[in-house]
């Protein structure tokens, strides 16, 4: 669909004669003339106004009867009365009548002081109530959900719960029951309403019917401070204000940017403010002593971390996850390289790029931005579930699809969430990401498809339907075409994952998404700041700016750093924000990798598994409220980490910590202070050189957009030719190996609740998944298993065992069987990224499992 | 017409010519005259009070000292926690943490509680507006003002200190005194 160009009209609003743009509602359009009508359930955030409260009555010239203002769109030379006696009297006459069961629970209320229905009251209300009757009453509070408690006499009837849930997040749960006074919201069935986004109808509530739990009598407006900064729990990057009271962070408010979040919330980003303060937080440095950690001095852990790391010298390897800030990741790139001379970085969960594929998907003409994919004339979802790994994309898909008719694809190798809303959805098999986009490139270029189809499992029919519809998919005005493929960073693993890199290059070339300004790739990294840590060079085939290395000063990408960690290529291992175990691939080699190096750094906020086991150092890492740094949206855009609270304990910035290990290890990195680390950053990246963080700002900067990416990338780059005589060659996924009965081809997906910090949320933890083993019910009756029985799955172990597994964790994992209609049959889906039973114990979505009943 | 200044003349009137007598009418009249006056008063007995030992009395409406209230049937807290008088300080000396009772730990009688009510005492001013903000009429100003203490810590009164009975040591002026 294309933006909408407003035609800008004139009209008239209590004698003033204002410019506003045409069919704009009449509340805001009454805004550009310094008038405001009050409204409780108008929000243009849920779409098409339902003008339910009456509150926004107005008086329009021509027009008998007063109108609602928040579903009148303005027209040319319209002439408004908002001061009128009539007006000014519905006005009294609505707010009275809001007011007959509304309680006096002001002083007790955690709207109180912030509550718009106070606000309106004192603004536009009669003063005096005339009904003396009784009130209506409720039992209350009830708890809507874990997180949210409804108080229903305090309800005003505004309905924007539940258009939120039946129209933004289309969970479709919230519902009014009942008539006349004796309504309330519930969720149809009366189970809890939970899912990804339920927060949000926190703050869209105009009064106090729907608080938080976690926040419930925690302070009142006067007592707190708020601080803008970016939540770091997911690669959406939302723009959020922190709600602080003594140093404390006691809840997350959306900071609406259009450009990124369009003002809305995970409940992820919302209640997982609470791991912050938890006790389990590491607070001060840990070291391994008598195989235990205990509480040491910052210099004794720093002494210790320095003598093994100028031990290990160029044998070190490092890793960096999450929310690694771009400072933290060049530094650490810093670390290894300049201090260390080791190559040896990583942050991908995926496999290693060149530099070349790296720069051919960042190029500024190829890359999409999140409004585009509201205004696209064809989104691709391609491999990826945006739901679990950057919800905030997977609402705005929503919105693209309900508002403004865009035609939406999925491919994907299990059943998405967003399926019902899309024109097509086209499944192949687990694993064959890679030779799926060479079908459908293949599909496009007008090659011969049906054969990479096959062996990408999926149906030839449906990848040329697919490629019709993004090529058909232009503007009936002027034929431009906006097609946005949003894919996942888990496409590029294995032997080939540059050649599937190459091939998505191409499958964008031949979409042409470089002619039009609204179309273009996204990536939804794996870790938050994945985009971030690559750009800032902590990748093992680029320097800082995704600049090619000199011959031979590449490093080993993380599937070879876990391979030389068992091998004793390397001994000292550094970890930033990632526990290998758990948010990478092959958590075998890995636990054989920690297992075998003779030195752990960790530098964490909470101990995972991997930690708590295997490292030897643990230095306490700064939350994301308390950061200060920049960070790197998957569409480019950078945005400022801002500290809300100051550090807890002992815990120290983590510039600050890098600059101290190199200087002990006699590398002056010449970083005093976050802003000189910023500051080295930008001057590092050729993209980024000149960027001031005042520029940067409180809305970020999207570097594609900026004149330097211009020249520096060129118009037109010819894609890097993708390697098309590669010796390996997608290969159709086989069962070899497994015992004929029970084998399954495994599929694995990381649930947006599998984060160490919904885990440590009190309130949050109960959404912690447990290993379930998803399993289409044909295979469930082929293989004599129940919904909700234990199962073991494992990888194959007849034939002969694997090498140098002895002493590493079995690769099985303990499963409870769900049924699911929509799965393939032939393939088990698991969850990856649990502290437990994970997926990345089994190996590789596509290889072959077995599915045993205990 | 000319002007007539004798219209407006106002008359003066001047002390007499300093001579002999005058002299000492100023010496020794003067101060006999306010010597009257102090002996008239040594007459009426002494005004000091002897404090600490005697205290002045204090007006029903004088501002010392907070004090919380409790419901006398039920014995609940009337204060909720809800921090409008934190609100109201100018002098920002209260500080309030609320938390909710539950069935089993009833402390007040709204949904929530103070969990923390602190007044800073070094910093009132004792304006009483606390008392004008609190819609439950928990928090009054009682007639205590021997507020002095030996470390400013210990200024800071807690909950239990407010909500205690207090010793009642300054006497309240009778009607008509």
């Amino acid at each position: 669909m294309p933006r909408p160009r407003p035609r800008p009209i004139r009209f008239s609003i209590d004698g003033r004669e204002v410019e506003a743009a045409e069919n704009l509602m009449l509340v805001d359009a009454a805004k550009h003339g310094d008038v405001e009508i009050p409204v409780f359930c108008y929000e243009p955030k849920l779409g098409h106004p339902v003008g339910a409260c009456r509150m926004c009555l107005v008086e329009i010239e021509g027009i008998p009867k007063l109108q609602t203002a928040c579903s009148t769109p303005v027209k040319d030379g319209m002439v408004v009365h908002t001061q009128t006696d009539r007006v000014r009297e519905a006005q009294e006459a609505v707010v009275e009548f809001l007011l007959i069961n509304h309680p006096l629970d002001c002083p007790v209320c955690d709207k109180g002081g912030e509550c718009p229905l106070q606000d309106v009251t004192f603004g536009w209300g009669p003063g005096r109530s005339r009904f003396i009757e009784p009130k209506r009453h409720f039992v209350k509070p009830l708890e809507l959900s874990p997180v949210i408690a409804i108080d229903r006499e305090r309800c005003i009837l505004c309905y924007r719960c539940v258009r939120f849930s039946q129209e933004v997040a289309e969970d479709y749960q919230l519902v009014l029951l009942e008539r006349g006074a004796h309504s309330y919201v519930s969720t149809f069935d009366g189970h809890p309403y939970v899912g990804p986004f339920t927060g949000n109808i926190i703050e869209l509530c105009p009064v106090g019917a729907l608080t938080s739990r976690p926040y419930r009598f925690r302070a009142r407006p006067w007592d707190i401070e708020g601080a803008a900064s970016v939540c770091t729990l997911c690669p959406s990057q939302c723009n959020v204000e922190l709600t602080v009271r003594d140093e404390r962070v006691m809840r997350v408010l959306s900071r609406q940017n259009d450009e990124v979040d369009d003002g809305w919330l995970c409940d992820k980003g919302r209640f997982a403010y609470q791991a912050v303060h938890v006790d389990q937080r590491v607070t001060a440095p840990l070291l391994r002593e008598g195989g235990e950690l205990r509480e040491v001095s910052w210099e004794r852990a720093l002494d210790h971390a320095v003598g093994a790391l100028a031990r290990a010298g160029a044998r070190t390897g490092a890793l960096a996850g999450e929310g690694t800030t771009n400072e933290e990741a060049f530094l650490l790139g810093r670390l290894l390289r300049e201090a260390l001379g080791s190559p040896h970085v990583d942050s991908r969960a995926a496999a290693a790029l060149p530099a070349g594929l790296h720069r051919a998907l960042c190029h500024p003409r190829r890359q999409a931005t999140v409004p585009d994919l509201e205004f696209a004339h064809a989104v691709l979802v391609l491999d990826c579930e945006p739901v679990d790994d950057a919800p905030i994309i997977d609402l705005r898909i929503r919105k693209g699809v309900r508002r403004h008719g865009l035609r939406l694809a999925v491919a994907t190798s299990r059943p998405s969430s967003l399926d019902a809303n899309a024109a097509l959805s086209v499944r192949f098999s687990p694993g064959a990401g890679g030779a799926f986009v060479a079908a459908l490139a293949a599909a496009l270029t007008g090659a011969d498809s049906e054969e990479l189809a096959e062996r990408a499992g999926a149906d030839a029919g449906s990848v040329s339907a697919l490629a019709e519809l993004l090529r058909a998919a232009e503007d009936e005005e002027d034929g431009r075409r906006e097609v946005v493929i949003v894919w996942g960073e888990r496409l590029a693993h294995g032997a080939l994952a540059d050649q599937t890199i190459g091939d998505l290059v191409a499958l964008a070339d031949a979409l042409e998404v470089h002619q039009a300004p609204g179309a273009g790739l996204l990536e939804l990294p794996v870790h938050a700041n994945g985009r971030g840590m690559r750009e800032a060079g902590l990748v093992p085939d680029a320097g800082p700016g995704l600049a090619e290395l000199g011959p031979g000063q590449a490093g080993r990408a993380s599937a070879q750093i876990a391979a030389g960690l068992a091998e004793g290529d390397l001994v000292a291992l550094y970890l930033l924000h990632v526990d290998p175990l758990r948010a990478l691939p092959d958590r075998p080699a890995w636990e054989r990798a920690l297992a075998g190096a003779a030195t752990v750094i960790a530098h964490a906020p909470l101990l995972t598994d991997g930690l708590r086991e295997h490292a030897d150092v643990v230095f306490p890492a700064e939350a994301y409220p308390e950061k200060e740094g920049t960070v790197v949206h998957p569409d480019g855009r950078l945005q400022r980490l801002r500290p809300g609270i100051a550090h807890p304990g002992e815990v120290r910035d983590g510039w600050r910590v890098l600059a101290e290990l190199a200087r002990r290890l006699g590398t002056d990195l010449g970083v005093a202070s976050a802003g000189e680390a910023s500051a080295q950053l930008f001057a590092a990246v050729s993209f980024y050189s000149g960027l001031t963080l005042e520029q940067i700002g409180g809305r970020g900067l999207r570097w594609p957009e900026r004149e330097q990416a211009a020249t520096e990338f060129g118009e037109r780059e010819a894609p890097p030719a993708p390697t098309r005589d590669r010796a390996p060659e997608h290969q159709p996924p086989t069962l070899a190996g497994a015992a004929a009965n029970g084998a399954l081809h495994l599929d694995s997906y990381r649930s947006l609740w599998s984060a160490p910090e919904v885990q440590a949320s009190p309130s949050l933890a109960f959404l912690h998944p447990q290993q379930r083993a998803e399993i289409a019910p044909a295979d469930a009756q082929r293989l004599g298993v129940r919904d909700g029985q234990r199962v073991t799955v494992c990888a194959p172990t007849n034939g002969q065992p694997a090498a140098g597994q002895e002493g590493a964790g079995a690769r099985e994992v303990q499963a409870t069987v769900a049924l699911r209609h929509a799965l393939t049959p032939g393939v088990v889906l698991l969850q990856d990224g649990l502290e437990r039973d994970s997926a990345n114990a089994l190996g590789d979505p596509g290889s072959a499992v077995e599915v045993r009943p205990e | 017409m000319t002007y007539d200044p004798q219209a407006d003349a106002l008359p003066v009137s001047r002390p007499a010519e300093p001579g002999r007598g005058a002299a000492a009418y100023r010496i020794f009249g003067e101060t006999l005259r306010g010597m009257k006056t102090t002996f008239g008063r040594i007459v009426e007995g002494p005004t000091t009070v002897q404090y600490p030992e005697d205290k002045a009395p204090v007006y029903p409406r004088f501002r010392g000292r907070h004090r919380l209230h409790r419901f006398e049937d039920t014995g609940l807290e009337k204060c909720v926690g809800c921090s409008l008088c934190a609100a109201a300080c100018p002098a920002d000396c209260i500080r309030v943490v609320a938390a909710e009772n539950t069935p089993e730990l009833r402390i007040s009688a709204g949904e929530r509680y103070a969990a923390v009510y602190e007044i800073n005492m070094s910093r009132c001013i004792f304006c009483g507006y606390c008392e004008v903000a609190c819609p439950f009429d928990a928090i009054t100003m009682g007639h205590d003002y021997e507020l002095s203490d030996y470390d400013r810590s210990d200024l800071i009164f807690t909950k239990e200190m407010l909500l205690a009975e207090p010793v009642e040591r300054a006497p309240l002026r009778a009607a008509g005194e």
